[in-house]
């Protein structure tokens, strides 16, 4: 699985192209397809030799399986986006971990970002809370304020 | 020796069958994640669920393998048939699973319990004045008799130090531990709420739960109890609410805390009120409607009555023919 990861290559250094990446992410829409499925839907529109060779190549680099489906092959995806994110996420951390000289100071990074991330996320959270206690506050004054009109038109 | 190899293959059952329930359920669990219920019936499902290798497995091993040994198992001392190689082995695997979970719920008990210790150096019970309203709106509630006195007989205590900011810990005596910086930080109304929702795990008796899992280990469970732990944190959120702006004070309580960094990791039986996935819950929380108020269920265990007595019969019929083949069954196993 790493392996079949690491194609993703790290940091500014994609190993798998836009083109690549379009295709694995319809085959993963379609669950298993053949070229002329892939085709079919519209999405890609390029010349078969052009999807052929690609899925070839996704097959080569062991994102893809395939079987042969009389002249040509059926492929389906070798793993699932969230095991490729996972592990592409995995790899990079273990080569943050072994990128630096102190091997304490990649961790240090890490738990800083994942910090500020959860600040962030907090803030967010926290903003979304204030907002509902500002509708449910208003939401009451604008009832406080019918009740008394409705009491005196009935007083009338 | 008949004794012993009664107890040998007695263990040797029940940790085959313990192994294949377990690792059916861990595969097997995530079909009922799809279920519409509500979460405190999900969390129930997934605790059930989680024990039912441990409990199926000892309720077998008691009632059909041990009385088809003594029954059907010959006496004679001309027939010998020794002990056997795979029954010796797999009764010492049992032996050390169970050790192995004794070890760790002694373990954990004994954590918590010098943790609690310490955290409850100079704890002060929760002021009771400042509360009353808290007491008497979580009896009326949720049918749980906290009154006064029993709040400040010490079911919970403003700590002070490094206890996490809010949590529930110890099984026997559970008690509710709130940090100093919690009660700063809290407004009255966001405090009350998320007492109740301690009060809520304590009146499940989730850190008991989590005590039992300990005792039953298996690879691949982690997942399970990671569903149920979250289950469990939603379902004392739903039993702590009863309108919007309670929704929202336990939201606002969350992500407050969720600020505060504890010192200290809790120990296993304890329940901390940030857990589990807090985006999940704040986002939950803030869409509290009418609707989403689950009716506490009335129990009405008359329609157990006929189940029961239709499965007694059915026990009754075919104990016999269940007895001769777990019998087979025991001596193909130990063959």
């Amino acid at each position: 699985m790493i392996k079949a990861f690491s194609i993703f290559g790290s940091g500014s250094r994609p190993q798998l192209g836009p083109f690549e990446r379009l295709v694995l992410e319809e085959v993963w829409s379609q669950g298993s397809a053949t070229v002329r499925e892939l085709l079919a839907d519209g999405k890609i529109r390029q010349a078969y030799t052009t999807v052929m060779t690609t899925v070839d190549r996704l097959y080569k680099k062991g994102l893809l399986d395939r079987v042969a489906e009389g002249k040509a092959f059926r492929y389906t995806p070798r793993y699932t986006p969230e095991e490729l994110q996972r592990d592409a996420a995995l790899e990079s951390i273990r080569q943050l971990l072994g990128s630096g000289d102190v091997a304490s100071l990649p961790l240090s990074y890490l738990v800083e970002a994942l910090s500020a991330h959860d600040a962030q996320l907090l803030d967010e959270l926290q903003f979304l809370v204030e907002r509902k206690r500002r509708e449910l506050h208003s939401r009451k004054t604008q009832n406080r304020e019918k009740k008394p009109d409705a009491d005196g038109k009935e007083q009338r | 020796m008949f004794a012993l190899r009664g107890i040998a293959v007695s263990l040797t059952f029940f940790v085959l069958l313990y192994c294949a329930l377990s690792a059916l359920v861990a595969v097997a669990w995530r079909a009922f994640k799809v279920l519409h219920a509500p979460e405190r019936s999900i969390a129930g499902l997934l605790f059930v669920l989680r024990i039912l290798p441990l409990a199926a497995s000892v309720a077998i091993t008691f009632a059909f393998v041990v009385p088809s040994f003594q029954l059907l198992e010959p006496r004679s001392s001309d027939i010998d048939e020794g002990m056997g190689a795979i029954p010796l082995a797999m009764g010492i695997c049992a032996l050390l699973l169970i050790g192995w979970g004794c070890f760790r719920v002694i373990a954990a008990q004994a954590k918590t319990a010098r943790l609690v210790t310490r955290w409850l150096e100079g704890a002060q019970p929760l002021d009771v004045v400042a509360n009353s309203q808290l007491d008497a709106e979580t009896e009326v509630q949720m049918g749980v008799s906290f009154d006064a006195q029993r709040f400040a007989q010490g079911v919970a205590f403003r700590s002070k130090g490094e206890a996490p900011p809010l949590l529930l810990v110890g099984v026997g005596k559970p008690r509710v531990l709130v940090s100093e910086s919690t009660v700063a930080l809290l407004s009255h109304d966001e405090l009350r709420i998320a007492l109740k929702h301690e009060f809520a795990h304590m009146k499940s008796r989730d850190n008991l739960k989590k005590l039992i899992c300990r005792f039953c280990p298996f690879p691949g469970m982690a997942k399970l109890e990671s569903a149920w732990s979250q289950a469990a944190e939603l379902a004392a959120d739903d039993a702590a609410v009863s309108n919007l702006d309670d929704a929202v004070d336990l939201a606002a309580a969350l992500v407050k805390l969720s600020r505060l960094l504890p010192i200290e990791a809790a120990p296993i039986c304890a329940v901390g009120f940030v857990t589990g996935s807090i985006s999940a819950r704040v986002a939950r929380l803030l869409a509290w409607n009418e609707g989403s108020k689950v009716q506490p269920r009335q129990d009405r265990p008359w329609y157990l009555i006929p189940i029961a007595l239709v499965s007694v019969s059915f026990l009754c019929v075919t104990y016999a023919p269940a007895l001769a083949l777990t019998h087979e069954l025991t001596e193909w196993l130990v063959r």
